[in-house]
């Protein structure tokens, strides 16, 4: 989507190694390059945590701020996606909405979003009320699970480099990973809508046995 | 003798092989792992279903875009460098200084009500001889000398006639003088 009042510059085939050492030698447009290129993303990460569309925009602005003022000692491999996000995520931290306070959820920006579906009406309000059935398990998750199924299926990021942006090893990210999984799992059992079975107890339905399994569902289906 | 059963070892495997970069001789060998656990085949389809209604909820958030232009980190940026800088700052500490000083002074002066010295602690200066001498001689400059009198009135000076004056016999203790208009040109 381009905006009239922002024209954004043709996608630049570089690098980010190539574009942070352009910008380190003042060349304005290799920055521009780099805001442009991770702007939405830090964007909807920060939308994500604080909720609020404002402190979203004073996110993504203070992140560059400071990417500008480390160019210096900048030094990506090959993406400083991980290192902006890094730098995103605590400052989205920091600006996390206290407890009397009340702003619009997930929800509401995925409601927004709806608004310019098309679709009947009723196939629109069905498709939202999932949607927010799923986004409000989501924000009941503990803030470390949250936030990596928020990098991983809102801004696309793999394993290594969520283990980047929260400073851990990616054992954890794995074991933070499962676990909100399953509890989403054991959340969203609860809506027969939205057509996830119950999970049962192996033990009890005989799975535990050696019994060879016809068709397991394959990894790759979309 | 196992009183709990373990379970797989890689029955985690399945809820995170979709967030990794798998080759697929990796997916190959989940599947086929898949195929014989019936634990990691039931994980593997428990997370099919989340992880598509998660896909599917996310979707309309990763269609939001900001709306921000990369003049405004070079705002902030120059912002903050002006306002660090102490050249900049240290003249607006003085005006500002000057002026909470002019507000503290004409408060004060409202609270205290006048700029005359207070009485109660006037200085009290001892009389002098040779002052009181000098005031009473005349000042010879003619100015000085009607402001002298003035200022030095005897008790004779201040006798006054009365300032009452009462009708005698009908008549005034003095003779009104008539007003004499000219004669006009008037035909009457």
């Amino acid at each position: 989507m381009k905006l009239a009042g922002h024209p954004q510059p043709a996608g630049d085939a570089r690098t980010d190694r190539d574009l942070v050492y352009a910008a380190r030698d003042g060349v304005t447009e290799a920055f521009d390059a780099l805001f442009y290129r991770y702007r939405d993303g830090i964007f909807r990460l920060g939308l994500a945590i604080t909720k609020d569309p404002s402190a979203a925009d004073e996110i993504v602005i203070d992140t560059f701020a400071r990417a500008h003022r480390a160019l210096a000692r900048l030094e990506p491999d090959d993406s400083l996606r991980p290192w902006l996000y890094r730098v995103a995520v605590n400052l989205s931290y920091n600006r996390r909405p206290r407890k009397n306070v009340v702003l619009s959820s997930l929800d509401d920006a995925a409601d927004e979003a709806l608004a310019n579906e098309e679709g009947s009406p009723p196939n629109v309000a069905e498709q939202a009320e999932l949607r927010r059935l799923v986004l409000g398990a989501v924000d009941e998750l503990g803030p470390k699970h949250r936030l990596v199924v928020v990098l991983h299926y809102l801004n696309g990021l793999n394993l290594t480099e969520i283990a980047q942006v929260v400073d851990c090893p990616i054992g954890t990210v794995k074991s933070r990973l499962h676990y909100a999984l399953r509890r989403l799992r054991t959340h969203l059992a609860a809506h027969p809508e939205l057509g996830i079975e119950p999970s049962r107890p192996l033990l009890a339905t005989g799975l535990r046995g050696r019994r060879p399994i016809t068709a397991p569902v394959p990894l790759e289906d979309e | 003798m196992k009183l709990f059963a373990r379970g797989c070892g890689l029955s985690q495997l399945p809820y995170t092989a979709r967030a990794e970069d798998l080759s697929i001789r990796d997916r190959f060998e989940i599947e086929a792992h898949a195929a014989t656990c019936p634990e990691c085949a039931a994980a593997l389809r428990e997370v099919h279903s989340v992880d598509a209604a998660l896909r599917s909820a996310f979707a309309p958030l990763r269609e939001r875009r900001a709306t921000l232009a990369p003049g405004r980190v070079r705002l902030a940026l120059n912002s903050r460098r002006v306002e660090r800088s102490t050249l900049f700052r240290l003249p607006r500490v003085f005006g500002r200084l000057a002026e909470v000083s002019v507000m503290v002074g004409v408060t004060l002066f409202v609270i205290g009500g006048s700029v005359e010295y207070p009485q109660s602690v006037a200085p009290q200066q001892p009389r002098s001889i040779i002052q009181d001498y000098f005031r009473k001689q005349p000042p010879t400059d003619e100015i000085d000398y009607f402001r002298w009198l003035r200022l030095n009135r005897t008790e004779s000076a201040m006798v006054v006639s009365d300032p009452v004056r009462f009708p005698d016999g009908g008549r005034y203790d003095f003779d009104l003088v008539e007003p004499v208009r000219a004669p006009t040109a008037s035909p009457r």
